[in-house]
């Protein structure tokens, strides 16, 4: 299959959760909460939004990391006939660790994530604990730490004339994260963190 | 009204979490077998790259450019090679200027002589050691691997240097940057390199035997 039309199995669930993170969101949630009641409150629409976006990150950083392996028994996944190839970034050994433990990005990706998806999943479940909102914060700071590390990234890229299309997918999984998180953190401090519905809240 | 009595869903949340991360470790495990870049054997060459002399100009050169992704083992078109790091005044490298060369014309089937197996490409990697008196130059380069110029190289002008002139390629590495990535010990040391860019053989984790003597063992042919 496609390299690229791959792509489009994380990119759709992508944008389902970037949407209910924002204020379109809501719209969203209405229309599904025939099915799902609960998604009627807008901090069940943020954590759904966020919850799916990390997944998606997860999942495509262990997409990398097999991408990786692969082009390291000698195969081939990506096209690289155009700008866009992910064989040329995970491929290239002076670029595809990280300069100071030697992991694979992949690797590190999927522990980020994972730690990310710790985070909202516990939110999600108890969202009014007493830690609700240091875990949204600590979310937060999660995410901009990974802001530096994709501008590294990216200059690799850039040195390269390549770019990976996965690994920039996961990249903007990331920046979604750290803005639904930013999100939470807020409704947090301006006292919307209940399950009050769109239409009482507006009330 | 916030609690503070859920610990338990914290630990639950964690548990599927590390289960979630541990199956995509157990897949990756179970889907792919990857190969670790170095330069022991089985492992995956790192790049070669530099500015290259083949008998008539200076040009781009990179290994990968010699490499073919999908060869199987028992394909006999894919082309080996052999990698050679020297210093053009390395006293052991200037000695081994002849049997390289022969080995190089015989293995690669360019001199008269032609050995039955595959073909196997020489390229010579010449750095500058951090030695005093190990001062070279590409002109050191050229007059190293043509025996011409008025250069000077280990032991005496480059001219006298044991063997015909080479007529394999020759990097330019005065910077070590190829001789760093390859973790190289000391000159001259040989890499045999598959068609695939996996290690086969290095000189150096064999001491007893030969370059030549590895091809015959490994690539096959007769002797």
């Amino acid at each position: 299959m496609d390299a690229n039309l791959i792509l489009m199995l994380y990119v759709m669930p992508l944008l389902f959760g970037t949407v209910l993170l924002t204020p379109f969101g809501s719209a969203l949630g209405d229309a599904l909460s025939s099915k799902w009641p609960k998604l009627e409150i807008p901090r069940r629409q943020r954590l759904l939004g966020l919850n799916v976006v990390l997944l998606v990150g997860f999942a495509i950083s262990v997409h990398t990391l097999w991408i990786s392996n692969k082009i390291s028994e000698g195969g081939s996944v990506c096209s690289s006939a155009t700008v866009f190839s992910c064989d040329d970034v995970l491929g290239n050994v002076a670029y595809n660790t990280d300069p100071v433990f030697g992991l694979s990005w992949g690797m590190i990706g999927m522990v980020a994530f994972g730690i990310l998806m710790f985070l909202a999943n516990s939110m999600s479940k108890e969202p009014d604990a007493l830690w609700a909102e240091r875990y949204s914060k600590y979310g937060m700071y999660l995410t901009l730490l990974g802001l530096p590390v994709i501008g590294l990234l990216i200059s690799y890229e850039v040195a390269m004339g390549k770019i990976c299309q996965y690994c920039t997918t996961a990249h903007v999984a990331n920046v979604i994260a750290l803005f639904g998180f930013w999100t939470i953190t807020r409704m947090h401090e301006h006292g919307n963190w209940n399950d009050d519905t769109t239409s009482e809240a507006s009330a | 009204m916030k609690y503070d009595e859920e610990a338990d869903i914290r630990t639950d949340t964690a548990i599927k979490i590390m289960a979630l991360f541990f199956a995509s470790i157990m897949f990756l495990a179970f889907t792919t077998d990857p190969i670790a870049s170095g330069t022991k054997e089985g492992q995956r060459a790192p790049a070669l790259e530099g500015l290259s002399y083949n008998g008539t100009g200076w040009t781009e050169f990179s290994m990968d450019d010699w490499l073919v992704d999908n060869w199987t083992a028992g394909d006999t078109t894919g082309e080996w090679l052999v990698v050679e790091f020297i210093d053009t005044d390395c006293g052991f490298c200037w000695d081994a200027g002849s049997e390289t060369g022969q080995a190089a014309d015989y293995f690669s089937k360019t001199g008269a002589e032609k050995w039955d197996g595959p073909v196997v490409n020489f390229v010579a990697n010449v750095g500058e050691l951090n030695i005093p008196g190990h001062e070279s130059s590409r002109d050191e380069i050229i007059a190293f691997r043509d025996k011409s110029g008025e250069e000077t190289c280990a032991k005496g002008d480059c001219t006298n240097r044991p063997g015909n002139p080479h007529s394999f390629t020759y990097i330019d590495d005065l910077d070590l940057d190829n001789m760093d990535e390859w973790k190289v010990p000391g000159t001259p040391a040989y890499y045999l390199i598959q068609p695939d860019g996996i290690v086969a053989w290095v000189s150096s984790e064999n001491p007893r035997e030969k370059v030549g003597d590895a091809i015959i063992r490994i690539v096959g042919g007769e002797q």
